[in-house]
């Protein structure tokens, strides 16, 4: 058997963890080779071994089946490799034909011979059928367009084997299709592809091969056809995951939340978020799908008062916080989950403690006249930790050292259990493992039984269907339809996500 | 760094670390100086005898010493409380410009109060012109954006020769050969330590200040917040702490220390204020506050560490043909080499953590410029957390 890539016995430890424990791995030529794992389980450690950002503590790899070291990706890319990262390395301001080429640029007379790179761009394009205008500048494409710039850039450089690291996670469901389309014509010329993921139907869909890794072990590696979703999520989480619980239907309450005619400018100076209208009452979950970068941030951030409103005004309970600071709108009734868990919803440089404790540290019991009282702000912080069951060496680690899902779970538990009647939740599960994703889905759904308003933003259709009581799409800052989960579709709202429909007058009102 | 809430291990391993850095990088500087020294042609074990003896040898040395360490603490402590909070003040020395001259005013021309309440008055004077020379400084950075550094950079300049003018003119002592305002009353007094020599109760409210703002910071709503606001102004903001606010306080705040610092230094030692009073103390302040790892409690140490080099810098001058400046090369030696190992610890821990949070966001596609916070504790991490 010919194989593209071969681990034996790959051995990895960093300070206090052994990313990789023994790995033995055969990649066939000419094969999709899917690589599964829960967040943590090692995949991207032993995808940065083989593209040579590290250097293996143990164990070798053969390409082709010569035994080779690599001491940087650039050794990595001579044997033939080529890594598309999960968020692109190009350079927005330059063209496609220039990205292309950027590193191994063709010079005339010793400058840039820009008619040359065209023509290289073009005659690949066509040979992979990867559709590509090599004059257009790169920030004016779609992700998708984006990515195919990157595969052809790996294929520029000679890659005969291409790792694409959790493809998927920005793309819309046509644009996922594209892509598969892709990897099909890339095997079909006798390349490799090495995809990781955690999104199992893909694993399914597209691979020929899959490898299970979890806690730095292979669990298995099989033929893709000879095992089922149920099977491979069993193999990552190590234990049968429970079906998602039909959710209870509830009768929605009060209005909590009403924005009318809002209206957001963007850091260029356009408008983000133009005249949307929204209502959102108790005990139900508004949900805010779209492509990332459609104007959701802008309008979270609106109605939590981190972001200026042009125009328009946003009612908490009945009363105006249009242009209010976020610590007004905070006790008027509000909770944040924010996209960006990293530097805005926790101090990293700040022990978990503190973390948990923030917006309470001025309130009594954990503080009077000023002073903190440390051992209730410890016991409370424990029991959080408890509750949560947040993974940490202790409540005074930093929360730089939590996993992601731990430091999620972290901004979740404080911001959940102030109680507030809205919660404002963004991308909540974004790179987070099944086992945190689930936990989270869960408390969502939990808090929503129990009377709270919930706004949550959302570009992952597997959480949008599962959680939503409604679906708004967001489109070029617009809300340009309404939905509920039991009567549409990924394919319909993939439409709607990339502005090919929209319905005439979207009216959100519950 | 985190003691807020931090278990004694920690601490100490943490301590222990910083304290071997320290301790290498001043043997290090010891052997360069030596080197210097003998190059120039003396004996550097003489010199060297010559500094300790002259700091450390004498209960009188030791006294002048602390009394040397005084405005050091201070202004480290200014430094500190500023960068701790995210706000960068390379003001301190004409904020203790001000805080002197504010300290002298009253100490000269308010006449027939009884000590008790004199010479609180003219301390509390003294810091407030601090602050009032610091925190507008802040406002305008939180206001329109105006880069604190240059403003307080800048504002040094003016508080040195406003003040020189003050005592070259209107406050002029008649008759002095050099710009000074009259001696201050003696119910402005700081009672003395000793009989012979400077050391006085500055010295002692210094070290109670470092002891007070490590409780402020790491014990007080107050410290969180600052904390909070000088690590990380997104999450701050996000959890509805007043970021201004908080920064124009620890400004003034800053300033307050190193004005009153002034203040004690014409109160306690000079008893007037002698135009070009300090020979840097603001500047060294902001190492002190470095090398202490922005640690209230570590500026006491450093303080006194400058102080022995400062005040054995002299007796090593005058028994010797080492001119003082030599201790000032050591004190710089000793930063250099302190920096250099903090630096490339830094770096690494930095590059790390910025790789942690690049390949975090890079999975959750939010690219951001991330505030580079320096940790006591490493986060080592797989990288696909």
């Amino acid at each position: 058997m010919n194989y593209a890539i071969e681990l034996e016995d790959i051995t990895k430890r960093f300070p206090g963890v052994l990313a990789n424990d023994h790995v033995n791995l055969s990649v066939k030529k000419g094969a999709v080779h899917a690589l599964v794992g829960e967040n943590g389980a090692g995949k991207s450690t032993l995808m940065n071994i083989i593209y040579g950002l590290y250097l293996p503590d143990s164990g070798s790899i053969r390409i082709n089946g010569k035994k080779v070291v690599f001491h940087s990706p650039r050794d990595a890319i001579a044997n033939g490799l080529g890594m598309v990262h999960q968020h692109f390395m190009l350079v927005p301001s330059y063209t496609v034909a220039e990205n292309l080429v950027l590193g191994r640029e063709p010079r005339k007379n010793g400058l840039f011979d820009r008619a040359k790179a065209e023509e290289t761009t073009r005659k690949l394009s066509e040979q992979y059928h990867l559709e590509v205008d090599p004059k257009s500048v790169v920030h004016n494409l779609s992700v998708g367009t984006q990515q195919r710039v990157e595969i052809l850039k790996a294929l520029h450089f000679g890659a005969d084997t291409i790792i694409l690291d959790e493809p998927t996670a920005v793309l819309t469901p046509q644009e996922i299709d594209d892509l598969f389309n892709t990897i099909r014509v890339l095997v079909k010329d006798r390349k490799t592809v090495i995809f990781i993921t955690h999104k199992l139907y893909e694993v399914k869909s597209i691979s020929n091969q899959v490898t299970v890794l979890r806690k730095g072990k292979v669990i298995d590696t099989l033929p893709t056809k000879e095992v089922t979703e149920n099977d491979l999520a069993r193999m990552m989480v190590g234990e049968k995951m429970e079906p998602i619980p039909a959710k209870s239907t509830i009768q929605v309450g009060e209005k909590i939340l009403e924005i009318k005619n809002l209206v957001v400018g963007d850091s260029m100076g356009s408008r983000a978020v133009r005249n949307v209208l929204l209502e959102v009452r108790e005990g139900e979950i508004v949900t805010l799908a779209g492509v990332e970068g459609n104007g959701q941030t802008e309008l979270v951030e609106a109605i939590t008062g981190l972001h200026p409103i042009d125009s328009g005004k946003v009612y908490l309970r009945g009363k105006d916080i249009t242009g209010k600071t976020p610590d007004e709108i905070r006790r008027q009734g509000l909770a944040h989950v924010p996209g960006d868990r990293i530097s805005v919803g926790s101090n990293r440089s700040s022990s978990v403690a503190e973390n948990l404790i923030a917006r309470r540290h001025r309130q009594e019991p954990f503080s009077k006249k000023g002073w903190t009282n440390l051992q209730i702000v410890n016991k409370f912080a424990e029991d959080l930790v408890d509750r949560f069951n947040i993974k940490t060496s202790s409540i005074n680690a930093l929360a730089s050292t939590l996993s992601g899902g731990n430091l999620q779970k972290v901004v979740v538990a404080r911001e959940f259990t102030f109680q507030a009647p809205l919660l404002v939740v963004s991308q909540p599960t974004r790179g987070l493992d099944i086992a945190s994703t689930r936990y989270i889905r869960d408390v969502l759904i939990e808090m929503r039984d129990n009377g709270h308003a919930i706004i949550l933003v959302s570009t992952d259709l597997d959480e949008v269907f599962s959680v939503s009581d409604r679906i708004l799409v967001m489109y070029q800052g617009e809300v340009v339809g309404e939905f509920t989960p039991e009567k549409t579709t990924r394919e319909e709202l993939g439409l709607y996500m990339i502005g090919a429909r929209r319905q005439s007058k979207v009216e959100s009102i519950a | 760094m985190n003691w807020f809430n931090t278990n004694l291990r920690d601490i100490l391993v943490g301590r222990m670390n910083r304290f071997g850095q320290i301790i290498s990088a001043i043997i290090l500087a010891i052997i360069i100086g030596a080197l210097i020294i003998y190059i120039n042609g003396d004996d550097p074990l003489v010199a060297y005898q010559a500094l300790i003896i002259s700091s450390l040898g004498s209960s009188a040395a030791i006294a002048s010493t602390l009394s040397k360490s005084t405005p050091l603490i201070l202004t480290g402590l200014c430094a500190t409380i500023a960068f701790r909070s995210g706000v960068i003040n390379i003001g301190g020395e004409g904020q203790l410009y001000m805080g002197a001259i504010a300290g002298a005013i009253v100490g000269v021309y308010i006449t027939g109060l009884p000590a008790i309440i004199h010479l609180p008055l003219a301390l509390i004077v003294g810091a407030l012109a601090g602050f009032i020379w610091a925190a507008p400084f802040e406002w305008f950075k939180v206001k329109y954006g105006t880069d604190e550094l240059v403003t307080t950079t800048l504002a040094n300049y003016i508080a040195i020769l406003f003040t020189t003018y003050l005592v070259t003119n209107p406050l002029l002592k008649p008759g002095a050969p050099l710009g000074m305002t009259r001696n201050i009353l003696p119910s402005a007094y700081l009672p003395k330590l000793v009989s012979h020599g400077q050391l006085n109760v500055g010295f002692l409210i210094a070290v109670s200040l470092c002891v007070i703002l490590w409780f402020v910071f790491f014990r007080t709503t107050l410290g969180y917040e600052l904390r909070m606001v000088g690590s990380n102004p997104r999450f701050s903001r996000y959890i509805g702490i007043s970021v201004g606010f908080r920064q124009i306080l620890a400004m003034g705040l800053s300033g307050a220390l190193a004005g009153l610092g002034g203040a004690i230094v014409v109160l306690g030692i000079q008893h007037r204020f002698i135009q070009n009073l300090s020979p840097g103390w603001g500047f060294d302040g902001i190492l002190i506050a470095l090398l202490a790892g922005l640690n209230p409690l570590g500026v006491l140490p450093m303080g006194l560490l400058f102080g022995i080099l400062k005040s054995g810098g002299l007796g090593m001058e005058a028994a010797t043909n080492v001119p003082s400046e030599l201790s000032e090369v050591l004190q710089s030696i000793i930063i250099f080499f302190v920096a250099a190992e903090i630096g490339v610890t830094m770096f690494f821990r930095w590059r790390n953590n910025q790789k942690v949070q690049v390949e975090e966001s890079l999975k959750m596609g939010t690219l951001d410029e991330g505030v580079f916070v320096p940790s006591d504790q490493s986060s080592f991490s797989d990288g696909e957390e």
